[in-house]
């Protein structure tokens, strides 16, 4: 459905002068940083699949999906989409596509919202019966009817992007890119949008990419991920391979009901301890947690004990951090 | 072509009605722009009183020139406030012109469909009446060829100034800093065509007249209007060539604009 290769965009930044010589010399000399946003970018997505694209600030996401929605002429590299070239091909292919860019809106400022979308189907031509059907559903899924008189400028920020969102989707579009659909949300509207995206992709069977900065977003929703840093991919695949591969230790935390000085314990090391709770560190695949329970209980007397497993933040940020993928 | 003339009446409808949102500012600007434009005039009608005439010409004849720039200029501003540089710059930057470029309709008729000042109506309303009086102030006989050049000329004007916004616009995409030189050439190109241009040096007029064929959008047709002599002795299908005039410079900046967009697409912002 999306087929990328070896995609990059690139940006000149201009080296500005002040003054008015300054000017004059901007006219002349030109000098230029060249920022590579997107550096050989490659992947495929597959209709109705849902995946999470993430990194750093900076990394090159939102880049990317400019590219992917027609706003940005790619610098090199091939880009099609259902059979499209998104900038070339622009009205044909938006009108296939919806797109969410959280920071801002797609609705009138100061139209009440559903004159706003009632104004989007005749700009997509939506018939008027799935016109109906659609907003229907969405007025009782991302609950619109609180606000569906109110003027888009004084909408909340998680109201706003519910809002936004049924319009991304009113005239069925066959992909959805949303890029930081959860920013600035409370943790509520946050798994309420998330429930919301969803339903949209197994009910409607919508093919979802979506860039955050909220990992339980990707953890909650996404088979796959997609990470990139400095405009290159670091991973791509599905997120418990990534735990699997990069995923640090897992943890066992023992609370012993006598104080021992030093209870080591063959097959984890001792992480820290906080009075009579001690925490191991052990690595899958090289012992069980039922094992190493086995062992330590064979020695110590326990009160109580808890398995954690890595946390995706973790690994994320050991990624980021370390750049384990580099060379 | 029908979907985009259809969605451009409904994108003026939400215009006009979230102005009607704001009554009592609506009202003041209303009010406020007519008093602007009747200032202006009242100021020119007060320079001329001290010179008596301007090239030769009488406060009748320049007021019929500079009258009718303002009255095209006023309605052109309201049709194409969507291209206003300062106010297109703006949304550049803000990204709102991304999600235009994200729904699937021409991208000229949702930028004239973004934005349209009806307030200005009280400056068109101001500008006709003081071009009735101007007129009146011209013993010349009326003709169903004056009439009809007369409308030609306003038409045009609006054309040749929405080019004008058009360019400005579009030079927002490279410089947002320059927005002066763009007014600049904007407002220039009004004073130019609101003037006797015989009181221009030779270079100046030869531009305007080659290169951006502003004298057939003013100059001429008012020569022909007030039955003056034609100091530069063109052809006398001259003043008729005034749609010519306007449409290209219209259909120039547009070949432009074009440019521009796949130059922003190029770069973002
Ligand atoms: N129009 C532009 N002109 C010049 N540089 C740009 C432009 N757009 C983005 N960049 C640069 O390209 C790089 C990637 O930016 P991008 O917005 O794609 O990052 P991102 O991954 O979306 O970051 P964030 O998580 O902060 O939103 C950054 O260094 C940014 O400064
Ligand atoms: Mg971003």
């Amino acid at each position: 459905m999306i087929r990328v290769e070896n995609l990059s965009k690139h940006f000149k930044v201009f080296k500005h002068h002040r003054g008015a010589m300054g000017t004059l010399r901007n006219l002349f000399t030109r000098q230029y940083n060249l920022v590579q946003a997107v550096n050989g970018l490659s992947f495929e997505i597959q209709p109705g699949e849902l995946v999470g694209y993430i990194g750093p600030n900076g990394a090159g996401k939102s880049t990317t999906i400019k590219m992917l929605t027609g706003l940005l002429v790619p610098t090199s590299g091939e880009l099609s989409v259902m059979g499209l070239l998104p900038w070339r091909d622009r009205q044909k292919y938006v009108a296939r596509v919806g797109a969410v860019f959280g920071q801002r809106t797609t609705l009138w400022w100061d139209l009440p919202v559903i004159e706003s979308l009632n104004l989007l189907q005749h700009i997509y031509k939506i018939p008027a019966a799935s016109f109906k059907q659609n907003l229907d559903e969405f007025r009782t899924t991302l609950e619109l009817d609180p606000f569906l008189d109110t003027p888009v400028r004084a909408l909340s920020l998680g109201q706003r992007m519910r809002a936004d969102i049924c319009a991304a989707l009113l005239h069925d579009p066959e992909i959805l890119f949303l890029d930081e659909p959860t920013i600035g949300l409370d943790v509520v509207a946050k798994e309420r949008i998330r429930q919301f995206i969803q339903q949209v992709n197994r009910e409607r069977g919508t093919t979802v990419i979506l860039t955050t900065h909220d990992l339980s977003d990707v953890e909650k929703l996404c088979q796959r991920v997609m990470i990139i840093d400095r405009g290159k991919l670091l991973f791509e695949g599905q997120l418990d391979a990534l735990k699997a591969q990069f995923g640090g230790k897992r943890e066992l935390l023992v609370d012993f009901a006598e104080d021992y000085p030093s209870p080591q314990i063959e097959g984890a090391e001792i992480a820290g301890r906080e009075g009579g709770r001690v925490s191991y560190r052990f690595a899958r695949g090289e012992i069980a947690a039922s094992e190493l329970i086995g062992r330590i209980s064979a020695k110590y007397r326990i009160r109580d004990l808890e398995v954690r497993e890595p946390q995706i933040e973790e690994t994320i940020r050991r990624i980021y951090e370390e750049r384990l993928l580099e060379n | 072509m029908k979907h985009a003339l259809n969605l451009y009446r409904r994108l003026l409808g939400v215009q006009i009605r979230s102005q009607m949102q704001y009554r009592a500012s609506f009202a003041l600007e209303l009010v406020g722009t007519g008093l602007i434009a009747l200032f202006e005039y009242a100021s020119l009608a007060l320079v001329f009183e001290r010179f008596d005439n301007l090239g030769g010409w009488t406060l009748g004849q320049v007021a019929f020139l500079y009258d009718m720039a303002e009255f095209s200029f006023g309605i052109m501003d309201m049709i194409f406030a969507g291209f206003d540089p300062s106010l297109f710059g703006q949304n550049v930057r803000r990204g709102t012109f991304d999600q235009l470029l994200l729904r699937p309709v021409n991208i000229s008729v949702q930028v004239l469909g973004s934005e349209f000042t009806l307030r200005r109506i009280g400056k068109i309303i101001v500008g006709a009446g003081i071009f009735a009086s101007a007129l009146a102030l011209n013993p010349v006989a009326w003709t169903p060829p004056k009439a009809l050049l007369a409308t030609l000329m306003a038409v045009s004007q609006v054309a040749f100034f929405g080019g004008l916004f058009i360019i400005g616009a579009t030079i927002t995409f490279w410089t947002v800093e320059s927005i002066e030189v763009v007014n600049i050439f904007t407002y220039g190109g009004n004073y130019m065509i609101s003037h006797p241009m015989h009181i221009f040096p030779a270079g100046l007029r030869q531009f305007f007249t080659y290169i951006i064929p502003a004298i057939f959008l003013a100059y001429y047709p008012a020569l022909y209007i007030l039955e003056l002599p034609d100091p530069f002795r063109l052809p006398a299908f001259a003043p008729w060539l005034a749609p010519l005039a306007g449409l290209s410079v219209l259909m120039a900046a547009l070949a432009f604009w074009r440019f521009g967009i796949r130059y922003y697409q190029s770069t973002g912002t």
